[in-house]
């Protein structure tokens, strides 16, 4: 019996352990096995090459081009996001009816698949004729290149992951505003505090909670972007648009060549790590929890 | 408040199911079985899978076959699955080997024939054709460059094209020109200006495309990669003079140069809705392409890629493949089916579904293919370029020095500091590296 006792919860999460092993732990350790070999997936034989992989990576200009364009689009689509996400909570922090056909406006690009949103977007880009330059040739405005010259694909690229992730950015911060109790609103209105400082010392400290939980997944999926490149752009053109993922993929799936492809997972296992591990380490100690 | 926010909702949602739900292809017509007589065997039928790509007249073409075959004989079952375009294909059929449910026949890209045979993904097939003593020289010996690797037989031709020069007669004409179409580069430059209307059309709109490239650089009399396999054999005038051509055309304004992923589509979609005069396509394109021209009430016209020193195009399609390791049974069954789809009657068949090449010179010389050449001219003009075609390298690394190609001669569209030497002789540079690994 106490036997049972003991073993019971172990027993109990085994499932959920067993299935976070063998989706998650296993291909880690696995992929970083693969990254020091050279192996094109089926042949029976695996060429131990031991750091070769990362030494060619790091040589490889192309290389260097995709991460600095994963970190152009991440932080870029990032603080873009939150930002006006933000701005936008604030205002629809309201009651009354347009407030909410808004609020769903703003939030229907979040439900709608990625794979439409792209094909959408590639028709609105369009640098002859598409309906933005249509819209900006009206106001008598210079068209753009958008998807087609490689100043401006990666921009486009932001665009789109703006546009698609606002919405669900918004309600997770109304969500936050609407729980800051308001009797702290009316003590400051009462010192007759300013808007910016209210902001500033009440509404920013007492949504940090919010603002930290979305700064981290929006980080972590915005370096993880893979299908807007793969409809839209497939990393071109001339690799303006090539993120990390996308390379891994090109470099597994169509090159075959899945050990230098691992190498470049490790290399995303590391920053996404990284990137985590700095959040939770210098900001949490700065985040307010009530 | 919440209900218009639900409304709203429920609108998109359903927008977006009737979207996805409209897509469906349509297969299944004009079924005519062929009476190859049956085997009365009592033996449970061998199921076996077949993988094959792209829509369309295309998708319809395989259903079509593959359901005709079903209907032939009942000792072999064949499921027929579409699986995207080839670089879909292949990256599934590879993560399926990999986890042991292959496909028992599917289609390789033909320059991607020898990285499949080389990994040992796919079976060698000498053994089969030896045992039915099957006549490999009925098979047009142009497009076989791309089934042997290392002198063994790995595949057989199946839905091969070559890129053709399309062109809207009706355009042709009223600016005056020979409705035959260029036949060098010189009178392909004169075309294009003459067919140039500024902001209105231009002359030809044409993706960067390997493909193309390929065979412009044989029509200079050069190769992509040298003898040995050991290096790049393009960084040359063979190599640059395309480039040269296409630069000059474009900042000409009479070529229309697509920088954006969807530049193929975007040039079919030129040349259909007439923005633009001429394009380079597949042959496999062109039932739709008459369709189109009939929809669009314009005389559509095809011609041979033009002439640089010499006539030159590569060779395109699909080759039929058998995975490796398969059971005797299915070994059996798979072979059949390979067999039955690569013969006379059923090359005809699509060929004349689709645009494809026959591959078979007996299928050439039949009578259907002759009375069909003789109603419709157009069909016949890439089975005579086959003369002037050639394969296409079948290197491992092939894939990434195309797109490196791709990329190099992009920049140099991008970029007018750029010249065409700098851009070849940089993709050049990367290539040896990549071969000489």
């Amino acid at each position: 019996m106490t036997v049972w006792s003991r073993l019971r919860p172990y027993v109990m999460v085994a499932p959920s352990i067993a299935v976070f092993s063998i989706f998650f732990i296993y291909p880690i350790f696995y992929m970083i096995f693969l990254s020091f070999y050279n192996w094109d997936f089926i042949n029976p034989v695996k060429e131990f090459v031991g750091f070769n992989n990362f030494v060619e990576m790091f040589q490889n200009s192309e290389f260097l081009q995709v991460l600095t364009n994963s970190l152009n689009y991440t932080i870029l689509s990032v603080s873009l996001s939150i930002v006006i996400s933000l701005g936008l909570a604030m205002w629809l922090n309201r009651e009354g009816a347009w407030y909410g056909f808004v609020q769903g406006a703003l939030f229907s690009p979040h439900i709608i698949s990625l794979v439409s949103v792209s094909l959408v977007w590639m028709w609105l880009m369009d640098p002859k004729f598409g309906l933005l330059n249509a819209i900006l040739e009206m106001f008598g405005m210079q068209k753009l290149d958008w998807l087609s010259s490689p100043d401006s694909s990666l921009l486009s690229l932001v665009l789109v992951a703006v546009w698609k992730g606002v919405g669900y950015n918004a309600l997770i911060f109304i969500a936050g505003l609407q729980s800051i109790p308001k009797d702290m609103y009316e003590a400051s209105a009462l010192d007759e505090a300013n808007r910016w400082r209210t902001f500033y010392k009440i509404t920013l400290p007492m949504l940090s909670p919010t603002l930290f939980f979305l700064i981290i997944i929006n980080l972590i999926g915005s370096f993880q972007v893979f299908e807007t490149i793969a409809i839209m752009t497939n990393g071109g053109p001339v690799n303006s648009t090539n993120t990390l993922v996308f390379y891994i993929y090109e470099y597994g799936f169509r090159y075959f060549k899945i050990g230098y492809a691992s190498a470049a997972g490790v290399v995303l296992l590391l920053v996404v790590g990284l990137l985590t591990l700095v959040y939770f380490k210098l900001l949490s100690r700065r985040v307010h929890y009530q | 408040m919440k209900k218009i926010g639900s409304i709203l909702l429920a609108t998109t949602l359903a927008l977006t199911l009737t979207a996805c739900g409209s897509s469906n292809s349509s297969a299944n017509q004009e079924v005519t079985p062929s009476g190859s007589g049956s085997t009365g065997s009592a033996k449970k039928p061998i199921e076996i899978t077949y993988w094959y790509s792209w829509g369309d007249k295309i998708a319809e073409n395989n259903e079509n076959l593959v359901k005709m075959f079903n209907e032939s004989q009942d000792e072999v079952i064949v499921k027929a699955e579409y699986q995207g375009s080839y670089a879909d294909q292949h990256s599934k059929a590879q993560a399926a080997f990999a986890a042991g449910n292959a496909p028992e026949v599917w289609q390789n890209e033909i320059a991607s024939v020898g990285i499949f045979a080389e990994s040992g993904m796919t079976q060698e097939l000498t053994a089969f054709v030896e045992k039915d003593q099957m006549d490999m020289k009925d098979f047009i010996p142009g497009l076989m460059g791309n089934s042997y690797v290392n002198d063994k037989l790995y595949a057989l031709p199946y839905l091969r094209s070559t890129p053709i020069l399309y062109l809207n007669r009706t355009m042709i004409k009223e600016a005056g020109l020979d409705p035959a179409g260029p036949k060098n580069w010189q009178e392909f430059e004169e075309y294009a200006r003459k067919l140039t209307i500024k902001d209105q059309r231009y002359g030809i709109s044409m993706p960067i495309d390997i493909w193309y490239y390929e065979g412009f650089v044989r029509q200079s009399g050069g190769t992509m990669i040298s003898e040995d396999g050991k290096s790049a054999a393009f960084n040359n005038a063979t190599g640059i003079d395309p480039v040269k051509l296409w630069l000059k055309m474009k900042d000409e304004g009479i070529m229309n140069i697509g920088t954006t992923d969807d530049a193929g589509a975007q040039a079919k979609t030129d040349f259909h809705n007439q923005r633009s005069a001429m394009m380079f396509s597949s042959t496999a394109d062109l039932t739709n392409n008459m369709k189109v021209a009939e929809e669009q009430g314009f005389e559509l016209g095809t011609t041979f890629m033009p002439a640089n020193h010499t006539y030159g195009v590569p060779t395109g399609g699909a080759n039929l493949v058998m995975t490796s390791g398969l059971s005797p049974e299915k070994q059996e069954a798979a072979w059949k089916f390979i067999k039955w789809m690569t013969s006379k009657e059923q090359t005809i068949y699509a060929s004349s579904y689709t645009g494809y090449l026959p591959s078979r010179v007996s299928a050439v010389e039949s009578d259907e293919m002759k009375k069909l050449y003789e109603e419709k001219p157009l069909f016949k003009v890439a089975v005579d370029q086959l003369e002037y075609a050639g394969p296409r390298p079948m290197q491992k690394v092939y894939p990434e020095i195309a797109k490196i190609i791709k990329d190099e001669i992009l920049r140099a569209v991008v970029d007018s500091s750029i010249t065409a030497e700098a851009a070849v002789s940089e993709a050049a540079k990367k290539a040896d590296a990549l071969l000489n690994k």
